[in-house]
């Protein structure tokens, strides 16, 4: 038997659901919080959003919609265009492969691998600034928002398990 | 016909999904290099194509700026309130200082009239002030840029600057129809011509990220000492001169640094200064073209 439409568009909603909220998290981590020291070093909630469902739910994030993610990111924040758009891409390259090895697994695991991650993704997002501007640029507020993403990634990633658990379809 | 003709295009289109699919990386990796490629050489396409995206999410961002806004006057309210006493104390004799201050400004400004009256003087052109509210604080952490709720329908063009009360903050570095990217002077592209109040030395205040920029092209027999007030010079005629920007901070490496008068991580309401500075000049001189053609 053929779903009826509503079916249809609630599985449609429910699949975007990832991407969707990639977007409310670029918009929310781009406002201001008027916290003083708070904004150079805040946590990148895209970043982990992207990690966490490449490694559980590849199929509803697709490298273009990590892309566009990135994308709307860079333009939003100030960055050059295609900067976070490629840390992104290669995020979700990384965790995708990775996934089994988390998949499963204990907490803790995918936490180290979250934390290794955003390291390195700081490090490209550097390296691709300083060839950008062609001059050095301090990479500490860099290393310091990347503590601040592995600090923060356990109760984003309990929301998006939640997330998953409640509103998104079975694969 | 038709239905082989699907058939064929079908059988044409699997093989390339499965390419797509398997070059998607690739293709993804490279397009995000033009992009940055494209953005270093054709800066005007790409502002312009970024300008019409924030001008679509800038609503949205208006919108959910506002409670944090609101959390954060809550929050300095009730710290103020625990200080009001001491503080009205404070405002009292500061208070006095300034009208005293106001006396010798009124007795000055009638001096000051009186002398370019004398002098036939020129005065400069006056400027004009758009507040806008900030919705943006780049979450980047190679970056010192904002972006405002206000646009070029608002008659902000690029290159104005923008201040608060303190001093000044930044430059408009795009605009969009109602949003716009403040380049902040502790960016590491931001550049702006500066001089020592005191000394009239002239510098370049050259951000590098860091909350303190250096100053840069000062000359060599320049006396800079800490403390010394940093103003624009209003070279280039895009700022207008005599806006406060910071103070002077010596590092122990010999180089010198500013201190800026706005805070900007508190930064909630900004003005952008239209200063008619280089249009006018170049009316000016027209008339002055006229002039001579009509003798």
């Amino acid at each position: 038997m053929n779903p009826s439409l509503s079916q249809r568009l609630d599985l449609l909603a429910r699949n975007v659901i990832p991407a969707a909220l990639g977007v409310v998290l670029v918009l929310l981590s781009t406002i201001p919080y008027y916290i003083p020291g708070y904004a150079p070093t805040a946590a990148n909630l895209v970043l982990m959003a992207v990690f966490y469902w490449a490694v559980h739910r590849p199929d509803l994030l697709s490298p273009v919609t990590a892309f566009l993610i990135g994308l709307l990111q860079d333009i939003l924040v100030g960055t050059p265009p295609g900067m976070n758009a490629l840390v992104l891409v290669l995020v979700r390259t990384v965790a995708v492969s990775q996934g089994r090895v988390f998949r499963g697994r204990s907490f803790a695991l995918l936490w180290w691998g979250f934390g290794l991650i955003a390291f390195a993704a700081t490090f490209v997002g550097w390296g691709l600034s300083v060839v950008y501007n062609l001059a050095y640029i301090d990479p500490m507020p860099g290393l310091f928002q990347a503590a601040m993403t592995t600090a923060l990634f356990p109760f984003l990633a309990g929301l998006f398990t939640l997330m998953q658990q409640k509103l998104l379809p079975q694969a | 016909m038709k239905p082989r003709n699907g058939s064929s295009v079908l059988r044409l289109a699997v093989p390339v999904k499965v390419l797509l699919q398997r070059f998607a990386f690739l293709f993804l990796i490279l397009a995000a290099f033009g992009l940055m490629l494209l953005s270093k050489a054709e800066t005007t396409l790409m502002e312009r194509a970024s300008e019409v995206v924030v001008d679509v999410f800038a609503p949205i961002m208006d919108a959910l700026s506002q409670p944090a806004a609101v959390v954060s006057d809550v929050v300095r309210t009730a710290r103020e309130l625990a200080s009001i006493r001491t503080e009205n104390e404070r405002l009292r004799r500061e208070n006095a200082r300034l009208l005293a201050w106001q006396e010798a400004a009124r007795r000055l400004m009638a001096q000051n009239d009186a002398l370019m009256g004398l002098l036939d003087f020129k005065p400069d052109p006056r400027a004009r002030h758009v507040a806008a509210r900030v919705i943006g604080d780049s979450g980047g952490a190679f970056v010192r840029s904002m972006l405002v709720n206000a646009g070029e329908r608002d008659g902000l063009r690029k290159g104005q600057a923008v201040v608060t009360g303190r001093g000044l903050a930044g430059r408009i570095a795009a605009a969009g129809l109602r949003s716009a990217r403040v380049l902040l002077i502790t960016d590491i592209n931001s550049r702006v011509p500066v001089l020592v109040e005191t000394s009239r030395d002239r510098a370049i205040l050259a951000g590098d990220n860091s909350g303190r920029p250096r100053l840069a092209f000062l000359p060599a027999n320049a006396a800079v000492r800490t403390g010394d007030m940093i103003v624009t010079s209003g070279h280039g005629g895009v700022f207008p001169p005599g806006l406060p920007v910071g103070r002077v901070v010596l590092a122990g490496d010999g180089v010198v640094r500013v201190q800026p008068f706005v805070q900007f991580d508190r930064l909630e309401f900004v003005r952008v200064v239209d200063y008619a500075g280089v249009s006018a000049v170049i009316e000016s001189a027209h008339d002055d073209d006229g002039r001579r053609l009509a003798e």
